[in-house]
């Protein structure tokens, strides 16, 4: 195999845009890492002075500055994996451990170069296609995933079969203003997190000045324990592309990009060839669908192991090319989003609701919610459950019958002893809050706690939490752009609280600290992060006192 | 410089030509940088790709001495592309008519064969300049420093007016000044055809005026300029007062240098250091330095600042104003009875119109740029608003000429000189602060890597300079800052002078010395 | 700003009074103008806000968290509360958790022009020393260059130096490695100032508040007796006239440092003008008046006999040559009254115009 030039990679992509992760990315496949000649080239190829491209290459966790580095083994030790075998392949594949990979589902992910392998011991390891979502346990009308577990869905025949880019044929009928209504109407609000309207987002950007507008899809699925843009993507990526264009149609925009998580290698080898398959059947480049001027184009753009990359301002910095820390705002990206101009950022599932609602109307989305509630949300479930996996759920279904009903419960012989929320971010769920919520914001809220991405890892009573919990801390505290202080000092401090290398030792004390170490981490962190990271130790401290004091105790002793 | 220094955040478009500037003043060149963060652009033309030329929007790399030719060639396009401000021509302008007429031929072909340059490039420059809403010349040393230092200063105002770049904010033609005081000087009479504020020797007005204030009858003719009075030195000139200069080390042609001091019947040197200029004077006589006395000093943007006294003054130092007073008491010269510099400030102040508004109190906040005409005036950050000093602006018919000296087969090199940023000047004063030799502790010569092959150089070895004047031996570093067939080093140490060197020509007007260009020969040397 | 900006004039609340401010101002620039004492550890007035320290944080009616006022942009019929008993407590666990993971020093002035910033912020804020512990993060480097010291032990990674290099210095030298709590302000390659792209201009330095990047020629006045002093004067060497502070301690000039609010620098200076000053007290100073004896050679003498010496010579010449051989030439390096005394020496002296400087050197 002949290699690359360094002027061959750098003409490959210098004029295209976003160009940095990709070139670094080029160059470590290369040369398995980046080497300084590496870095000089890049620096010199697209003006980034040398000391700030160095700073941002070390910040990542995938780029490697050691001769072979990316073909070093990395194993996840995410709070579910942990429990299933990540000390023993770290042992025996002499590798270094990465934050949870998104595999809960089936644990435990090893990556190898540019390949996933799944295992619980270095023996049994090979590449296994991620799983499908259980087949529908509630019989309750799904959106996101209604065709998902449809053969072929993957492939634009397949899609286009079960109904795919339908949507977009009708919306390009329309108005854009009356696409941008409808979504408007229908009361879809973002699925990532942060529950923003996305009517109203992307009505903000089509009424923004300023051109080209960008829309970026964020598949930087980072959050712990959950992996549902991973199933959407690899079962469904049309349906992504569909929302990103529909996206486009409605604000304007003539550039998308999809920001994936580094440690979906396979799901960008089938992100790459549903674009191409979406370009060849006129869906993305010049007058799309037959529509004179509706141009759009979407690029895939590869993250490097960085969780903060999953907020929408470190995003957009990780794709210019900048320091990948959070902006402040405002500006908010509607009006300064992907270089300056007007973006629309919303997570895959967001994209991926769009269509459905596009062919069957508002109304429809609106009633899928159980009660008050509107519409759906796909939630991965993991840890010690029976039957773990990606679930659709109504918002307002109770956690119990998830839990118990759907996923099977736990393990025989055991018992739940508490959920995570919103990956780690929404802390614990324990006790007799576990019968209560249902899953909705409010619900959830009301216990301290968030739904958010809607991931959940169950740990049943053989768990030790404060384990779980500083687990938890170290993976925020490594998480921690370094920006922010109160999210770069406290995070590291309540790490240290928690497993004993810190911090007093007397009961009342060490509460005292945690408190006023979480309650100004929340009040005056820059970002999602630090302003999360401390529902861990108060969940811990609200539904675990006991587990506390034996932890205290045990240092002190 | 014709606009402040905070002026240099507001142009579109930077024309800096000859002005290696993150070195040479990098304090200003930060401004520079912060204002292409902006958004503003950069046509950076010299010989050397300098830091500048880095970060440049445009860099052109024209020959040494090329200069006028350049810039012929961009007004010719700024004429032929219909972008000159027709309306500042008219009303501002004298001579717009002939010149246009005059820039026919210069072609940018024509320009290109000249200065080695790319037409395209030079269409591409007088364009980006012609079209900005604010442009801005900056320009140093390698634009005087040449036999036809005028004519390039010149042809830099032919474009400046030709596109209405003057008299408002983020435009002018901005020289750097290179010392920290040599606008006072100037400003404080210290050139022969002014009295103090650029007041003319000789206007009878004026004549008459300081013949009143200084009780003598004073020459109407003005003086020599100092670079004659060295070649006279020993025939009309016999005897000098120097101040605070190693005209030895500093000077181009230094056997000359060094042969006219010694032909001086008395020479009396007032300095800081005994530098090699003081080891030919009859008398030397030490002065307060920096930190150690009160004062006046005025930047390049002629803001008008106030120097004070930290530390009591090494030794007997005494500040200068004394020194020369005592000598002028001692002769019997009426009117050096000051006291302090505050009493020699505000004499000056009372009898120069640009410094009439100012006293040594009203600068206590180094707030004002002179002109200030009057009290209560608030200064003049921007020279030329409205009007020009002399009614309107004047366009110069300017031809190219060759250098003094052009490179031929005995010298095939073109050597070009000046400083570098951790050393200033003869290195007096940074070659004795400590820790600069960790940055920079000889010189040595920069070659492009492809000439160090040529002309069978080593890098990091010994090569012989020579010159129509002498030799120097100096260390060779290859780099590709120099382009083929162009070596530079700078003139700050004094055990490479190369000044021995230098001193090929000087310009018929200023007399300034064309320290910029000469032809060399490069040969290996022994270690 | 321009002048229908300036026009726009809006009012909001800040702690119980109303007060105005123009469009594009942040609730932290209205509070400042307002007198209000709002701390901040990675605010420098030169650079764009950061918001990383949280110290500005107020709170704003209506909004559900504190705000960091400094990045915050001031809206009319804001409701600003900068003191609150809350936001008290916010700022001091904030100040003690930074406090934690600095060592215990106080830090000598003569590191550098912001030095004292935090330790004041300390005493100002009621902080309880010794809470929180922990790790302390930074690694010091070893870099051997004799201008600046870089004492990562006490950095606390506010980023101003970063942004004072790229954004005020244009030099892109320094950057931040790692993230979180790893975070190691450094150099492309992790490697000495020397090898970088720093031009030693000492920015960084003056613009650190903990003193973690220190003038290292200062301190070696550390030991010196006598308290330090600062006086205002111009840079020595070219022309754009930057201000300076004299940093002096009884009668020796110890060392340099930038005046924030000079007009032609800003707080800005370069390699010469920041280190460059040991001249001034070199032992190589001409420090008594010295003549050429019959010897040939140069004595010293007292001024007397070298005044005498010097008029003597110039009346010769002046006998036997006549007013016009004699030429003097003023420096441009000497105050305005050198030149200016110098030029009224040959005019009211010898009635000729016999006079320059030595701008063409």
């Amino acid at each position: 195999m002949s290699r690359d030039t360094d002027t061959e990679l750098v003409n490959q992509w210098r004029k295209e845009p976003a160009p940095l992760l990709p070139l670094l990315h080029a160059f470590q496949n290369r040369d398995s890492y980046l080497t300084e000649n590496a870095l000089r080239c890049v620096s010199d190829a697209l003006k980034i002075p040398l000391a700030e491209l160095f700073g941002t290459v070390t910040f990542y966790h995938h780029f490697s500055r050691e001769e072979n580095g990316q073909s070093k083994p990395r194993v996840c030790d995410g709070p579910v994996c942990r429990f299933r075998g990540t000390e023993n392949l770290l042992d025996a594949l002499n590798a270094k451990p990465m934050p949870c990979a998104g595999r809960c589902d089936s644990p435990v992910p090893v990556l190898q170069g540019n390949e996933v392998l799944i295992g619980s011991d270095a023996n049994s390891l090979k590449p296994l296609p991620s799983p499908l979502p259980p087949p529908n346990p509630g019989g309750i009308e799904e959106c996101v995933f209604a065709h998902i577990r449809e053969e072929g869905r993957a492939t634009i025949e397949g899609y286009q079969k079960t109904g795919g880019y339908a949507a977009l044929k009708k919306a390009l009928c329309d108005f854009p203003e009356n696409l941008v209504a409808l979504i408007s109407e229908s009361k879809l609000a973002g699925r990532g997190g942060a529950g923003f309207p996305t009517g109203k987002k992307w009505e903000m950007v089509a009424q923004a000045e300023g051109n080209p507008k960008t829309i970026v899809c964020n598949a930087d699925e980072g959050e712990p324990g959950c992996f549902k843009d991973r199933t959407l993507l690899d079962y469904d990526p049309h349906a992504t592309l569909e929302g990103m264009i529909l996206a486009a149609y409605a604000t304007g925009a003539t550039r998308g990009f999809i920001y994936l998580r580094y440690e979906y290698p396979d799901t960008m080898r089938i992100l790459e060839r549903a674009i191409a398959e979406a370009k060849d059947t006129g869906l993305l480049g010049q007058n799309i669908g037959g529509k004179a001027g509706f141009d759009f184009e979407i690029y895939i753009r590869r993250g490097a192991g960085a969780y903060i990359c999953g907020e929408e301002g470190s995003l957009l910095n990780s794709l210019e090319g900048k320091h990948p820390f959070p902006r402040n705002r405002p500006p908010f990206p509607v009006t300064h989003g992907f270089e300056d101009l007007p973006t629309v950022v919303n997570n895959v599932e967001t994209f991926s609701a769009a269509p459905p609602i596009v062919k069957h109307g508002a109304d429809w989305y609106q009633s899928l919610g159980l009660g008050e509630h509107v519409g759906t949300k796909a939630v991965s479930l993991s840890g010690d459950i029976q039957r773990p996996g990606n679930y659709e759920v109504p918002f307002g279904l109770p956690l119990k019958t998830l839990l118990h009903d759907w996923a099977g419960g736990p393990p025989s012989g055991q018992s739940i002893q508490a959920v995570s929320m919103a990956g780690l971010s929404g802390g614990f769920l324990g006790g007799s809050d576990l019968d209560e919520v249902t899953l909705d914001e409010p619900s959830i809220r009301s216990k301290g706690a968030f739904l958010g991405a809607a991931g959940i890892m169950v740990f049943d009573d053989r768990r030790n939490m404060v384990d779980v919990a500083h687990n938890a801390m170290a993976f925020f505290a490594e998480e921690s752009c370094g920006k922010c202080f109160p999210c770069r000092i406290g995070t590291h401090r309540l790490t240290e609280r928690l497993n004993g290398s810190g911090g007093p030792a007397t009961e009342s004390e060490w509460h005292t600290e945690v408190d006023d170490i979480g309650d100004t981490m929340m009040a005056t962190s820059a970002c999602g992060l630090g302003m999360a990271a401390p529902n861990i130790t108060r969940s811990l401290q609200k539904y675990f006192p006991e587990q506390v004091a034996a932890h205290l105790q045990s240092v002190s002793r | 410089m014709s606009n402040p220094l905070s002026d240099m955040d507001k142009p579109d478009v930077f024309f800096c030509i000859g002005t290696n500037m993150t070195e040479c003043h990098p304090v200003a060149a930060t401004r520079i940088k912060q204002a292409l963060q902006r958004g503003a652009k950069m046509i950076v033309a010299d010989p050397r790709k300098i830091p500048l030329a880095g970060i440049a929007h445009l860099y052109l790399p024209l020959r040494v001495g090329s200069d006028v030719a350049l810039l012929l060639g961009m007004a010719h396009v700024i004429a032929r592309d219909g972008l000159a401000d027709n309306e500042f021509i008219a009303e501002r302008t004298k001579g717009a008519d002939e010149f246009l007429e005059h820039l026919k031929p210069f072609t940018p072909e024509w320009a290109a064969e000249i200065t080695g340059l790319n037409p395209a490039d030079i269409e591409k420059a007088a364009r980006m300049y012609g079209a900005a809403d604010r442009g801005a010349i900056y320009y140093t040393l390698g634009i005087t420093e040449h036999i036809c230092g005028v004519d390039n200063v010149q042809s830099l105002c032919n474009l400046a007016l030709m596109t209405g770049n003057l008299g408002r904010e983020g435009t002018g033609i901005n020289p750097m000044r290179g010392q920290n005081n040599i606008q006072g000087a100037g400003d404080s009479g210290a050139v022969p055809a002014n009295y103090p504020g650029f007041q003319p020797v000789n206007d009878p007005a004026n004549q008459e005026k300081f013949s009143k204030l200084y009780g003598r009858e004073i020459d109407s003719e003005k003086g020599i300029t100092k670079v004659t009075a060295l070649n006279e030195c020993g025939k009309s000139i016999h005897a000098m007062i120097i101040n605070g200069e190693n005209t030895l080390v500093s000077d181009p042609d230094r056997a000359h240098c060094q042969h006219s001091l010694e032909s001086l019947d008395h020479l009396v040197l007032i300095d800081i250091f005994r530098t090699e200029t003081a080891e030919l004077a009859d008398v030397v006589l030490p002065a307060t330095a920096f930190g150690e006395t009160d004062g006046v000093c005025v930047n390049t943007e002629r803001r008008v600042q106030r120097l004070r006294q930290a530390v009591p003054p090494q030794g007997e130092a005494r500040p200068d104003w004394w020194i020369v007073s005592q000598i002028a008491q001692r002769l019997g010269i009426p009117g050096f009875e000051y006291e302090s510099a505050k009493d020699v400030f505000n004499e000056v102040c009372g009898l120069s119109p640009i410094y009439t508004g100012l006293d040594w109190d009203r600068i206590e906040n180094a707030e004002y740029q002179w002109p200030v005409p009057e009290k209560d005036h608030p200064g003049t950050p921007i020279l030329h608003e409205g009007e020009f000093k002399n009614g309107r602006g004047l366009f110069s018919l300017v031809k190219y000429r060759d250098p003094a000296e052009v490179v031929d087969e005995d010298y095939p090199v073109w050597l070009t000189t000046g400083r570098r940023l951790q050393a200033y000047h003869t290195r007096t004063q940074t070659g004795r602060s400590a820790g600069i030799d960790y940055l920079l502790s000889e010189e040595s010569l920069e070659v492009h890597p492809s000439d160090v092959v040529k002309l069978q150089l080593t890098d990091g070895g010994f090569a012989n300079l020579t010159s129509r004047r002498g030799t120097v031996k100096i260390r060779v570093r290859a780099s590709d800052q120099s382009p083929p067939g162009t070596v530079f080093c700078s003139f700050s140490f004094n055990d490479v002078p190369v000044n021995i060197l230098t001193g090929s020509g000087y310009d018929p007007i200023t007399e300034t010395a064309e320290l910029k260009v000469c032809a060399v020969r490069v040969e290996p040397a022994e270690d | 700003m321009n002048a229908t900006a300036e026009a726009q004039t809006h009012t909001l609340i800040l702690d119980d009074t109303e007060v105005s401010f123009h469009e594009g101002e942040t609730i932290y620039e209205v509070a400042q103008r307002a007198g209000r004492e709002v701390p901040t550890l990675c605010y420098d007035k030169r650079l764009e806000a950061f918001g990383a320290c949280r110290l500005c944080v107020v709170q704003l009616e209506g909004a559900r968290n504190p705000v960091a006022s400094c990045t915050t942009p001031a809206e009319a019929g804001m409701v600003v509360h900068t003191s609150t008993e809350a936001i008290k407590k916010h700022r001091r666990t904030l100040l003690e958790l930074v406090a934690s993971e600095n060592p215990e020093a106080t830090i000598n002035p003569l590191r550098g022009f912001a030095s004292q910033e935090l330790n004041e912020l300390l005493c100002k804020n009621d902080v309880q020393p010794g809470r929180f512990q922990g790790q302390q993060s930074g690694t010091s480097n070893g870099d051997d260059n004799p201008f600046i010291l870089r004492d990562y032990d006490h950095c606390i990674s506010c980023y101003r130096c970063v942004r004072v290099c790229a954004e005020q210095e244009g030099d892109y030298a320094i950057t931040m490695m790692n993230r979180g709590f790893e975070t190691q302000i450094t150099t492309e390659f992790n490697n000495r100032l020397k090898d970088s792209a720093c031009t030693f201009c000492g920015q960084c330095v003056q613009t650190c508040p903990t003193g973690a990047l220190g003038d290292r020629k200062a301190m070696r006045a550390e030991s010196l007796p006598g308290e330090l002093e600062k006086t205002r004067s111009v840079c020595p060497y070219c022309g754009v006239g930057c201000q300076v502070d004299l940093l002096s301690k009884e009668d020796r000039l110890v060392g340099i440092q930038p005046a924030m609010d000079g007009p032609a620098n800003e707080g800005a200076l370069c390699i010469k003008g920041q280190f460059a000053f040991d001249f001034v007290q070199h032992e190589d100073r001409l420090t008594k008046p010295l003549v050429r004896g019959d010897d040939g050679e140069l004595h010293e003498v007292d001024w007397n006999i070298a005044l005498d010496r010097a008029a003597e010579g110039f009346r010769k010449v002046l006998k036997k040559h006549g007013r016009h051989a004699v030429y003097g030439v003023a420096s441009g390096r000497a105050p305005n009254e050198a030149a200016y005394t110098m030029q009224k020496f040959i005019r009211a002296g010898f009635g000729t115009n016999q006079i320059d400087n030595c701008s063409r050197a």
